[in-house]
């Protein structure tokens, strides 16, 4: 078969009535007009909102939660802290990063109700009670780690997964390790001195 | 999104039982109502595009059997359990020193964070980030079979030159897979028919009239191990990943080799090929084209003309065959020159 | 000190710390979607997946049906309101949901509100719509496009530039470039994802949604809505990047509110990553074609520019880049001319050095070119063309540091060390090239208004409705008033990015340094001559100092003479606690309307070429080094060096990460930064950060930025350029250039990539 038949297969009609969203081509299992309806809620069905017990910051939160919340809208919509940021909700920018049980992760790409019992740390949780700010933090005003400052919350968190982790050795591991968070500013060299600072004070301590 | 239902499993063969149905051997794994998730840095991805849609999660984190998190190193072998995060085994210490390009192909693959998620056994499970499959709005025969392949005719740069079909051209992006295929890696599969052990190579399947099924799997069974033996050539192993960017991009071409060497003679070669192929590629033409010859640059020249020699490109991917012989003939001399 | 800290030199100012980076660190920095806002409903929106034809039927049952939906607004629903205006504040002029034709694939068909984000989303995932389709055309090569001069079509691009017989001086040049080149479609992609939370409170109107021109949208969000712009408050006080993307406002907002207002909640809609692709602007792709003649020493005789831009079918956006290639250097002719191409697209908008940066990726690949053909020296090719007065108008320049720049970057670059031979300066398997190319940004300023309060306890309060998207403008702002007002910084406190402040032009074009700091200076010394007036008053503190120059320092009133009141005692003399001054800035040559139309949300800009007594531009010099692997040819920038000369710094450490950020924007130019149109449908593929690319962490190394002094007391009161546009401006074509002198082969088409090296 010839590949320009092929594509020009891609049917013209199909293509015209392509909509908005293929959804309405795939057979919906729950008819939404039954599930519109008003049922007794029984456990196990889709819709229903499941129970969610996390620590965030040393603290307890037990959340009623709909199984298709991320931990990133749990975090910012339902346990009011913004400090994590929606970038880009596909694992693409790494705005979103928070550490799960000390290890940084993406949140966007996190159920929340995957994260029973875990502990999350959030940037809201590094300073001191007492307003000392944690090393990665002051390191990042030092160098001028950032513009806009939107990916910095989560570009925190990283460097502080990176410093645990033991990727941050090198100038050079800091930089591979710390990619998978975006600056669109480019305050990137800054962000390396940064880390390089706060993992020599974090070493010394 | 669609609403689903959302359970922890307590052990595989709850799992198993759980999500098995009669539907789910005649379903592909992709089109399953009911999934597993286990660091879901593909599957959220594709449940928020509209492009996996399941009813039921079965959250494999809760799974309690500890082989399923481990790595086994002895004499002849490395066993991963399937929800080991590429992370630890990038950073596994023994891994790096016994077979370097398999801590490779992880390392430069995706970021920390999400190294930090996502397991091993659905890292070989991901499928691919071919735009016009992301969105619901293109024909996609993989997405929606039969409806066409937009990238065909489309904007095909990061598409595949080998293994493609009329119905598909979408390149597997995954890096691991690469090193896998090239050492003979076999998985361990549990289903509600029993155990059996797989050749890595036999996991994927290639597009042809039904690039809907990406593997060989049924939507009820689960990887649970996957098993690297070790050899001589494990040591003198290299993951070369090329890419427009210096990291957090996918590969425009790579190149999984491990090579025994008797002085300057190549014993026998282990090479697979990623970014320019629609599963994980071994390059067996280029590994026979090797075997015996004194590895220079002309040999290596040969072993790439022979591993592209079945290309076909497309509008825009044409650059990727030279690429590709050329990314081959580089981590062939940059593996040599390792010590063995 | 360190390298983000750098030390002032003549006319800079200290590498204050950001005003705001306590709160940006801590994630208490409120960017608009973070605003908590009780009963909040959330909006998704559904868009089109044809880019020309008609909805003949938008199927919403489905996704009514779903749990938690409260509303959908589609087609009939706006008709109460008015279509947006293409213009500086509304970004295009097609009104999506006034109208069912489709100008462009992505475009609005609906908004769905519903009780939670998941229903939104999921129901937006059901709408789907039925087309009448038509072909759509893509780019440049399309059937079906439409083509115009661009002179004339809008207010910013109003004649091509020309001088001399451009004819005659090409016939008889010695030396002669003929190119094209070409520069893709990009979008901005700030981290932030675009958003609008709408509240109402009777008739009143809160937008919350991140803006470069809280003002200007205001005033137009009123005039779509029908509603006194007294009613209607913008608020953005943090802004998570924008680049132009947020300068002008889009149909989405209006929408929003409208939302807002049917079901009597407010709505909050983040438009997710892909989305924003089609319903926020872009920078459209451009072409070029240089002709460039000299004579074997090296002097220009003939330049000629055309151009080639892409917009929407309805809306005549240009970026005329032209005005600034044909200022450049000393051509001896010029010719240029602009082409428009309306295809079926969504309305491009300003994006970082909107005309500058392809058009000077242009002149400048051409420059070098004509270097090589010369067999000179490109830096010392520049030096030979550098010019007296401008050649347009023949206009004197306010300022040009150009050579110096050049100077002070190749000798930190160590150019001197290059070996102009192609492929000579290898390392191992890599190939080494080094090339340089000159960056320009015209320096303008337009009006803006600040109030400014002081306090006898040295307490500061600065008021300016500018906006505050990583320029560190907040800073700067601070910085002017703690200068001139004698205080700490912890004294100061800096509101801005509110319609409800005084207000300030749009933050773009560079112009927000000058015109802020202006105001603010303004205010502060009219604050300082009540103060002096009162210290040295009979009586007074300081009575019987006479004419001595006072001024504020430490919270004291000083003399020339050492004698000292504090600020409290005078204070305490004039019997009041706090002194309050609103201020007005118009640049020189406002028109007397200028202050009038600042309140009505349009900036009247003055500056870069317009100008009766001279032209203002701030110039740049960037050398860079690439390395390409031998084998597979992946290009890579380990070193770059920037020297900028652009007046008075206010803030070296905001200033060099302004620049180094723009350098960083221009590698990315270079070699990543690509939107791929299916040119079938006319419909963007990559639209997300997976496969938009970015440079990352790992692509950037050495990156260094020289201030270069540079006094220009002609530009506006606080003699200041802008800068936040200039860095990326040059930077592709000095990559290409080294590039060329790596390889060998001149790429003229962006981004450069494996693709155009490999064989």
């Amino acid at each position: 078969m010839s590949d320009a038949k092929m594509s020009s297969g891609l049917s013209r009609r199909m293509f015209m009535t392509a909509s908005v969203s293929a959804a309405a081509v795939m057979p919906l299992v729950n008819s939404p007009t039954r599930a519109a309806q008003p049922a007794p809620a029984k456990p196990g069905e889709p819709r229903d909102l499941s129970a969610v017990s996390m620590r965030i910051n040393k603290q307890t939160y037990n959340l009623a939660l709909d199984n298709r919340t991320s931990l990133l809208d749990a975090l910012r919509d339902h346990v009011g802290l913004t400090g994590t940021k929606k970038g880009c909700d596909h694992g693409q920018c790494g705005a979103c990063t928070v550490l799960i049980d000390g290890k940084r992760v993406l949140s966007c790409l996190s159920f929340a109700v995957m994260n029973q019992g875990r502990e999350i740390t959030t940037v809201e949780g590094l300073a001191s009670t007492g307003g000392d700010l944690h090393p990665v933090q002051q390191a990042f005003i030092d160098h001028d780690a950032f513009q806009c400052g939107y990916c910095t919350p989560g570009q925190i968190m990283s460097a502080i997964g990176c410093i645990n982790e033991g990727h941050a050795g090198s100038e050079d591991d800091i930089r591979e390790y710390m990619s998978g968070n975006l600056c669109r500013c480019a305050a990137y060299p800054n962000i390396v001195a940064a880390i390089v600072q706060a993992r020599d004070e974090i070493r010394r301590a | 999104m669609r609403p689903f239902v959302y359970e922890r499993p307590t052990s595989v063969s709850a799992a198993i039982a759980m999500a098995s149905d009669p539907d789910a051997v005649r379903v592909p794994p992709t089109g399953a109502s009911t999934q597993f998730i286990a660091g879901g840095t593909n599957l959220a991805d594709y449940m928020k595009l509209g492009v996996a849609r399941p009813e039921r999660l079965l959250d494999l984190n809760t799974l309690a059997e500890p082989a399923l998190r481990q790595i086994r190193i002895d004499d002849d072998t490395i066993r991963f359990g399937a929800l080991v995060r590429m992370g630890e085994a990038a950073d596994n210490n023994d891994v790096r020193r016994r077979c370097p390009v398999l801590a490779d192909s992880l390392k430069f693959a995706a970021s920390g964070q999400l190294r930090n998620m996502a397991s091993l056994g659905g890292n070989v499970l991901q499928r691919t980030r071919c735009e016009y499959f992301r969105e619901i709005s293109w024909p996609c025969n993989k997405r929606d079979p039969g409806s066409g392949c937009a990238a065909m005719e489309g904007s095909n740069r990061q598409h595949a030159v080998l293994g493609t079909s009329d119905a598909c051209i979408a390149t597997y992006h995954g890096d691991f897979a690469q090193a896998l295929v090239a050492l003979d890696a076999t998985v361990d599969v549990e289903g509600p028919r029993g155990r059996r052990t797989l050749a890595f190579a036999k996991l994927h399947k290639r597009p042809g009239e039904t690039p809907d099924i990406e593997t060989d799997l049924a939507a009820d069974e689960l990887i649970t191990a996957i098993e690297v033996p070790l050899a001589r050539w494990s040591t003198r192993s290299r993951y070369l990943k090329i890419r427009d960017r210096e990291s957090y991009a996918f590969a425009l071409a790579s190149a999984a080799v491990a090579l025994d060497m008797d002085g300057e003679t190549v014993r026998s070669a282990r090479i697979a090929l990623g970014g320019v192929a629609t599963v994980p590629w071994r390059a067996r033409e280029a590994e026979d084209a090797l075997q015996g010859k004194v590895l220079d640059e002309a040999a290596a020249q040969a072993a790439a003309e022979a591993a592209f020699a079945d290309a076909r490109p497309r509008e825009h991917n044409a650059f990727k065959i030279p690429l590709g012989k050329r990314t081959l003939v580089r981590a062939l001399l940059e593996t040599r020159d390792l010590k063995g | 000190m360190n390298q983000a800290a750098p030390t002032p030199k003549e006319n800079q100012g200290d590498p204050v710390v950001r005003i705001d980076a306590r709160l940006k660190v801590t994630g208490q920095a409120d960017y608009p979607a973070d605003i908590v806002t009780a009963n909040v409903a959330y909006g998704a929106l559904a868009t089109s997946s044809i880019a020309r034809g008609k909805v003949s039927e938008l199927h919403t049952r489905d996704a009514r049906a779903v749990p938690g939906v409260l509303d959908i607004v589609s087609y009939g629903d706006m008709d109460k309101t008015d279509k947006p205006k293409f213009g500086n504040t509304g970004a295009s002029s097609i009104g999506p949901l006034h109208d069912k034709t489709v100008f462009h694939d992505g475009q609005i068909v609906a908004l769905v509100v519903a009780e939670t984000f998941e229903a939104a989303e999921e129901a937006a995932m059901l709408i789907r719509a039925d087309y009448e389709n038509e072909r759509p055309s893509a780019s440049f090569d399309s059937k079906g496009v439409k083509m115009e001069p661009a002179a004339g079509k809008s207010p910013m691009f109003k004649e091509d530039a020309k001088a001399g017989d451009f004819d005659a001086a090409w016939a008889d040049a010695t030396v002669k470039i003929d190119e094209k080149y070409s520069t893709p479609t990009q979008h901005h992609n700030p981290i932030e994802l675009f958003s609008t939370t709408a509240i109402w409170q009777g008739d009143q109107l809160t937008i919350h949604e991140p803006s470069q021109n809280v003002t200007g949208w205001k005033v137009e969000l009123a005039r779509q809505l029908k509603l006194d712009p007294a009613n209607v408050r913008i608020v953005s006080p943090y802004i998570g990047g924008a680049f132009g993307s947020k300068g002008p406002m889009t149909a989405r907002t209006a929408i929003v509110a409208v939302a807002a207002r049917r079901i009597g909640r407010p709505v909050r809609c983040v438009v997710n990553r892909m989305q924003a692709f089609g319903t926020q602007t872009y920078r459209a792709e451009t072409r070029h074609r240089i002709r460039m003649g000299a004579r074997k020493d090296g002097r220009i005789t003939a330049f000629g520019h055309e151009a080639w831009e892409v917009t929407s079918r309805p809306d005549p956006y240009v970026v005329g880049g032209t005005s600034a290639t044909a200022r450049m250097y000393d051509y001896g002719s010029v010719l240029t001319h602009v082409s428009l191409v309306h295809a079926d697209r969504n309305t491009p908008g300003y994006m970082r050095s909107p005309p500058e940066t392809p058009y000077v990726y242009a002149l400048e690949n051409a420059m070098d070119e004509m270097a090589v053909a010369l067999g000179m020296d490109p830096v010392e090719f520049r030096r030979i063309n550098e010019p007296e007065k401008e050649p347009i108008g023949g206009k004197p320049f306010s300022s040009r540091s150009l050579i110096k720049c050049y100077d002070q970057a190749s000798d930190a670059f160590g150019w001197s060390k290059r070996d102009p031979r192609i492929g000579s300066m290898r390392d191992g398997d890599w190939l080494v090239g080094m090339g340089c190319a000159t960056a320009i940004y015209p320096t303008a300023a337009a009006p803006c208004a600040a109030r400014v309060r002081l306090t006898a306890d040295g307490e500061v309060r600065v008021q300016c409705g500018s906006h505050e998207i990583g320029t560190g403008i907040r800073t700067i702002a601070g910085q002017m008033a703690a200068e001139r007002l004698g205080v700490g910084m912890d004294k100061v406190s800096v509101e801005m990015g509110d319609s409800a402040l005084p207000p300030a032009p749009v933050s773009g074009g560079s112009i927000s340094t000058a015109s802020v700091c202006s105001a603010v200076m303004k205010a502060c010394d009219a604050i300082r001559e009540k103060l002096f007036a009162a210290a040295a008053g009979r009586g007074a503190p300081l009575a019987g100092s006479g004419n001595a120059k006072l001024d504020l320092k430490d919270e004291e009133v000083v003399t020339e003479t050492g004698k000292s009141a504090k600020l409290a005692d005078v204070f305490k003399a004039m019997q009041v606690g706090a002194l309050e001054e609103y201020a007005e800035f118009a640049p020189k040559g406002s028109s007397p309307e200028a202050l009038g139309k600042l309140y009505a949300g349009q900036s009247e800009f003055h500056g870069g070429e317009n100008d009766e007594d001279s032209v203002k531009y701030a110039f740049g010099a960037e050398f860079v080094e690439v390395r390409i692997n031998s084998y597979t040819r992946e290009i890579r920038v380990p070193r770059i060096v920037g020297a900028f000369a652009a007046g008075r710094i206010m803030n070296t450490r905001t200033a060099r990460s302004q620049l180094m950020g723009g350098m960083i924007w221009g590698i990315g130019q270079a070699l990543h930064e690509a939107t791929e149109t299916d040119q079938r449908y006319a419909r963007y593929v990559n639209r997300d950060l997976q496969d938009y690319l970015v440079p990352v962490n790992a692509d950037i190394k050495q990156v260094d930025v020289i201030l270069v002094p540079e006094i220009d007391h002609q530009v506006n009161p606080a003699g200041v350029k802008g800068l936040g546009e200039l860095g990326n401006v040059g930077t592709a074509a000095a990559v290409a250039s080294a590039v060329y002198h790596a390889t060998g082969k001149r790429i003229r088409d962006l981004p450069i990539r494996i693709d155009d090296l490999i064989d």
